[in-house]
């Protein structure tokens, strides 16, 4: 069999969805046995021009990561979907948004002064902004625009598969990569990670108990044995699509909700709100102000990963 | 004046471009570097729970 090309391309992203594709360790040497990589800015010397002349349909699989935020990422979201004969939406960005969707919580304007102008760390006194053209004495510069929104991938263009994860984790990379191997691809818009929720793989016991007070994570030591929700902690669980093999939860530390809503979820938010109130001692108008002020940050807690892919997009907009 | 664009910068995390000016004798002129991408750290931060925020700044950079 002729080998598979592969593409891997990252967008509004960190580096860690291609740094978990290395994380498979000597299991890389299989994919290089099985695919050319074609295009991998982390790691190879490929340029968007070299892509622009590849002929449509000819790399078999993209693996892109990152949220389209700007004229630039979507024009290379739309590249790599005509010459990619499957383009998977790879990890938290490129599938719900991710943490860069936290600044749908502010507007494109407030993210710019704040960046360039207010950040005290800034020397910017004629205050400056990125322009997407500028004339120099040799010539003229461009920068892509910035969008308003950050979208998913799938906002952008039409997407075979999801790899949910902040990053991916090892086994779930395999799994993609033995599925080309064997070329056992599962039907178009499969999410690639578990078909339960993570408290359907968490191993904690859950006991049924209603809580009387949510606490930040700092405020108590808890107990590694017992429900972290149930401990009065705002964990995801119940919202979140398993996967990741308890990650977080493992540790102590209650799940942010990194592999989106499980299936049947619409609004990952809305869900865990709704698991909230059914775990929640009120019995009166008293208690439930109380419970709502005891959580802190709550849109920014249960759309941690999620915004760009929620009900609610974004913070709604002042008048403009 | 002759421009040549190196876009992307690879082998390293981020995003980035340089175009280089050339003038007549093919010396270069003078070059920019550009950093194409934003996310908005600096202010998605804000009003966030102290506690969380170890949680969302390696996001920053995952390499």
């Amino acid at each position: 069999m002729a080998k598979l090309k592969l593409a891997l391309y990252w967008a509004g992203a960190c580096g860690g969805c291609d740094v978990a594709v290395l994380d498979v360790n000597e299991k890389i040497l299989d994919v290089a046995n099985l695919a050319d990589i074609v295009f991998w800015p982390i790691a190879l010397d490929f340029k968007y021009h070299h892509v622009e002349a590849m002929p449509d349909k000819s790399i078999d699989v993209c693996l892109f990561n990152g949220c389209v935020r700007s004229s630039e990422q979507e024009h290379i979201a739309k590249m790599l979907r005509a010459k990619s004969k499957v383009l998977v939406s790879f990890g938290s960005c490129a599938c719900f948004g991710g943490i860069p969707a936290l600044a749908n919580f502010s507007t494109r304007a407030e993210i710019m002064e704040r960046v360039y102008i207010e950040a005290p760390s800034n020397e910017n006194p004629n205050k400056t902004l990125p322009q997407t053209k500028v004339k120099v004495a040799e010539g003229e510069l461009t920068l892509p625009e910035l969008f308003e929104d950050v979208l998913t991938l799938a906002q952008v263009v039409p997407v075979e598969y999801f790899v949910p994860g902040c990053p991916p984790t090892v086994d779930l990379i395999l799994k993609v990569v033995n599925a080309l191997a064997t070329n056992s691809l599962p039907p178009v818009g499969a999410i690639i990670a578990s078909d339960k929720t993570l408290c359907d793989e968490c191993d904690r016991k859950k006991e049924n108990k209603k809580i009387t007070k949510i606490y930040r994570t700092q405020e108590i030591i808890p107990d590694p044995e017992r429900c972290l929700l149930e401990q009065g902690l705002l964990c995801m669980g119940p919202a979140t699509r398993g996967g990741c093999g308890a990650l977080c939860v493992k540790v102590n530390i209650p799940c942010r909700g990194c592999f989106g809503p499980p299936p049947g979820v619409a609004d990952q938010g809305a869900k865990l709100v709704s698991a909230i109130a059914s775990i929640y001692e009120a019995k009166d108008e008293k208690d439930i102000a109380r419970m709502v002020n005891e959580v802190v940050d709550p849109a920014g807690t249960f759309y941690r990963f999620g915004m760009s892919n929620s009900m609610l997009k974004r913070k709604r907009s002042q008048k403009r | 004046m002759k421009k040549v664009s190196i876009d992307p910068i690879t082998r390293l995390e981020g995003h980035g471009k340089i175009e280089i000016f050339l003038n007549d004798d093919g010396d270069v002129a003078n070059a920019y570097l550009q950093i194409p991408e934003l996310r908005g750290f600096e202010k998605f931060c804000e009003g966030r729970p102290v506690e969380e925020i170890p949680r969302i700044v390696p996001r920053i950079c995952g390499v």
